[in-house]
């Protein structure tokens, strides 16, 4: 099995700066619902909080069942995993999410202390792959990659 | 108005400066229509920022925000563009002092170069080298220009020019219609990088941009104006050819070093150098797909409930037993891991230092029950474990730093760790503080097992609490391999560590959750209660079924997915306590398929998959049980 180079893992970087930088500006947008299934396959596995769904249909059926989101990614890594060439990415997301309108959507009546509407921790981690049916479109595509697997979790 | 008046007739591509990049000097185009200060109404937007045009303006400026940053901006001239633009009485002073030695009218800065007449110069000579079919804006050769010689003007990498001229240039590029996707800068001798800082902020979406044949020398240059913090998002090509950075990269045989270091500040980038960059792509949302018909997110309630650990299409008992023994190695003999890395293993950690904000509210930094969260310290994370925290979007610039905190093969992965600080990580007493998610992922031989853990650990030696989450791929661990050898039946091949400070395991607890205060929470009514689950509970708990243990079936089917007859057995077994019986099933269960959940220990058939559940194959159980 070969070792990464430097190259390889600098493209992976750069794949996961763009992927999360994208992915959470289209979950977090008026289109979510359309859009973010675009990510995955029919083969995909999805776990929001422990309730699992399948391919994109589950993923909209579930998109379209969401409140409004805004994310923050305060810290998010990649690894190239080895096995397969073009290598599968490994990626993790570490972050706060805010439902609805937040704070400022709740009551007036709200305890100051209630920590329902705030921001909490989520943790994501993506495996993306390959996709072996749709070839490089451009010059220098390595590969169209799509989310293979999605695991979401709020930790806080 | 003036019309446009092209000279030449070549036709100049409208995006990638390989076409349009080329234009020579004498088939600019020259426009005129545009009034002077006619453009000034759309700019307002921008204010946020300092805006070093405002030195130019010849009205008294509005409220000030150009202090400090427009005293650095413009260099020069501090005190003038102080004084003009707070009008304080040190400012005018200052002003007064600034007239008497000048002789000029007080709002009106010293040099020659910020005199009103200048800025309608660059404005004439910005319109001039604006190409709006193309929307490319020529800026090269600056100092040959007949516009800025007349003037005397000193344009930006001309020898005494300041940051000034080249904020005020792309100001009033920022200005142009329709918006500039492409600049060239090239041929102007530019040797700071700092000229070009204010290019992000007046022009966020550039689209191509040149800086061939300059100066500039080193990375530090690039960072004044690359991607991170968000800026230039939209950058496809770049052009350095000519700049001693990039030659002296080449001559020295690092041309894939230097690429890389481009694409690290530019992700967006797909051409570098006129020649294409290696980029992973998605299928991205296009502009066109978020049409009228996309349904507004209005959702008031979550899809689901919080739900316990999920595992599927695996034997749980691989996964806990995996895990129990890795996070005890983990805490008491971290270098004897290495048997269960694969040689090749990827490993990396990273640091979350964000304060989380539930958890601030909750107090548990001042906690009596966890006495040492204030001595926890993030510098052991940051900057230990052989190359640091690999937080991604706080990694400056740097390509190394990149590379060498992400440790490849076994050896390197667990030297890593064990310059980590200590751990106890409490799995087998407090199962309720960790939470896992695994299911297999891919077919055949390539079969893995993708697994994520969320929880918590003690640091040692300080004794203060951590949250994490971490995230394995796994493999089978092949006869005769060290793993096997060693008694893991799942070797890691990808492992990433993120630390966070302490938030309670609270946020996973299995049940209903708000969105807003004071939402009601999902409830429990029959009518939610699918059809066939009421038919089967009226056969099931007929009769003598009291109300309160009907709810109490209800509640569990909701909660665990259970059929009727699980559902009363597991009621039955745990006394009809509700929690204890939710707690119960959380141990035991494994998911099955057809959407309903089996207690443990029930094999699933082979080749079965169905809508609700993930799919699981013959082949996941053979390949992953032992």
């Amino acid at each position: 099995m070969s070792v990464f180079t430097s190259s390889d893992i600098e493209i992976a970087a750069r794949a996961a700066d763009q992927f999360t930088r994208l992915y959470y500006h289209t979950y977090d947008s008026d289109s979510r619902s359309d859009d973010i299934p675009n990510f995955y396959r029919s083969t995909s596995t999805v776990t929001w909080n422990g309730t699992g769904y399948q391919g994109s249909e589950g993923v909209k059926s579930m998109m379209e069942r969401m409140p409004p989101t805004k994310h923050e990614v305060q810290s998010y890594d990649c690894h190239p995993i080895p096995g397969n060439q073009p290598p599968s990415l490994m990626i993790t997301v570490s972050g706060t999410v805010t439902h609805g309108k937040g704070p400022a959507g709740n009551p007036a009546s709200t305890p100051r202390s209630s920590l329902e509407g705030q921001p909490r921790v989520f943790s994501q981690t993506f495996m993306l792959v390959p996709d072996p049916t749709a070839p490089p479109a451009k010059p220098g595509e390595v590969a169209k990659y799509y989310v293979g697997a999605d695991a979401m979790r709020f930790v806080g | 108005m003036t019309s446009t008046q092209i000279t030449g007739t070549r036709a100049i591509a409208s995006s990638a400066l390989r076409g349009a990049g080329l234009i020579d000097r004498d088939e600019r185009m020259r426009d005129a229509s545009d009034k002077p200060g006619g453009r000034k109404g759309a700019s307002k937007h921008r204010a946020h920022r300092p805006r070093p045009i405002d030195a130019y303006k010849d009205h008294t400026p509005g409220p000030s925000r150009t202090s400090m940053l427009s005293a650095r901006v413009t260099g020069a001239e501090p005190l003038a563009i102080r004084g003009a633009a707070r009008p304080t009485a040190v400012g005018r002073m200052r002003r007064n002092a600034v007239s008497a030695v000048t002789g000029k009218p007080s709002l009106e800065p010293r040099t020659p170069t910020v005199s009103k007449k200048a800025v309608d110069v660059w404005r004439e000579f910005v319109k001039s080298r604006y190409n709006a079919e193309a929307q490319f804006l020529n800026l090269e050769r600056m100092l040959d220009d007949d516009i800025i010689r007349r003037s005397r003007l000193v344009p930006p990498g001309a020898p005494g020019s300041s940051l000034r001229e080249a904020s005020v240039i792309f100001k009033l590029a920022s200005q142009l219609k329709p918006e500039v996707k492409t600049v060239s800068l090239a041929n102007n001798n530019i040797s700071q990088g700092q000229l070009l800082t204010s290019l992000p902020h007046y022009l966020p979406n550039l689209v191509n941009l040149s800086l061939e044949n300059n100066n500039l020398q080193l990375w530090r240059d690039l960072d004044n104006f690359s991607s991170r913090n968000h800026k230039m998002e939209q950058l496809q090509e770049l052009i350095l050819i000519g700049n001693p950075l990039r030659e002296l990269e080449y001559k020295n045989g690092r041309g894939d070093k230097y690429r890389g270091e481009i694409g690290r500040r530019f992700p967006s980038l797909t051409v570098l150098d006129r020649e294409p960059m290696t980029v992973i792509s998605f299928d991205a949302p296009q502009a066109s797909s978020s049409t009228a018909s996309a349904k507004l997110p209005a959702a008031t309630t979550f899809p689901a409930d919080m739900q316990g650990s999920f595992i599927t299409g695996v034997e749980p008992s691989i996964v806990s037993g995996f895990l129990a023994r890795f996070f005890s190695t983990y805490d008491n003999q971290r270098a004897s891991l290495m048997d269960a890395y694969h040689p090749s293993a990827t490993f990396s950690f990273s640091a979350n230092t964000a304060i989380p904000t539930r958890a601030r509210m909750q107090g548990f930094q001042y906690s009596k029950e966890m006495p040492n969260q204030k001595r926890l310290e993030w510098s052991p994370w940051l900057a230990g474990g052989h190359g640091g925290s690999r937080n991604l979007s706080r990694m400056a610039g740097g390509l190394d730093k990149m590379v060498k905190s992400l440790h490849v093969g076994s050896e390197e992965a667990v030297r890593a760790m064990c310059a980590l600080p200590g751990s106890r990580h409490d799995v087998a007493g407090s199962p309720e503080k960790f939470c896992v998610d695994a299911w297999p992922v891919g077919e055949g031989a390539g079969m893995s097992l993708f697994t994520s853990v969320h929880g918590q650990f003690t640091e040692q030696p300080v004794g203060g609490e951590r949250s994490f989450d971490r995230s394995f791929i796994l493999a089978p661990a092949p006869e005769g391999s060290r793993a096997k050898l060693n008694g893991w039946d799942v070797m890691i091949m990808s492992d990433q560590l993120v630390v966070r400070s302490y938030s309670s395991p609270e946020a996973w607890k299995p049940g209903p959750m708000r969105v807003q205060h004071g939402d009601p929470l999902p409830a429990f009514s029959l009518s939610q209660i699918p059809p066939e689950v009421q038919q089967e509970l009226s056969q099931i708990v007929s009769g003598p079924c009291p109300e309160p243990q009907r709810s109490l079936v209800l509640q569990i089917c909701q909660r665990t997915g259970l059929n009727v007859k699980f559902a009363v057995e597991c009621l039955q077994s745990n006394g009809w306590d509700l929690d204890r019986a939710v707690k119960n099933f959380e141990e035991v269960k494994v998911r099955a398929c057809n959407g309903v959940y089996v207690l443990a220990r029930v094999d699933v058939p082979a080749g079965q998959s169905c809508s609700r559940c993930l799919p699981i194959g013959a082949s996941t159980s053979l390949t992953l049980r032992y």
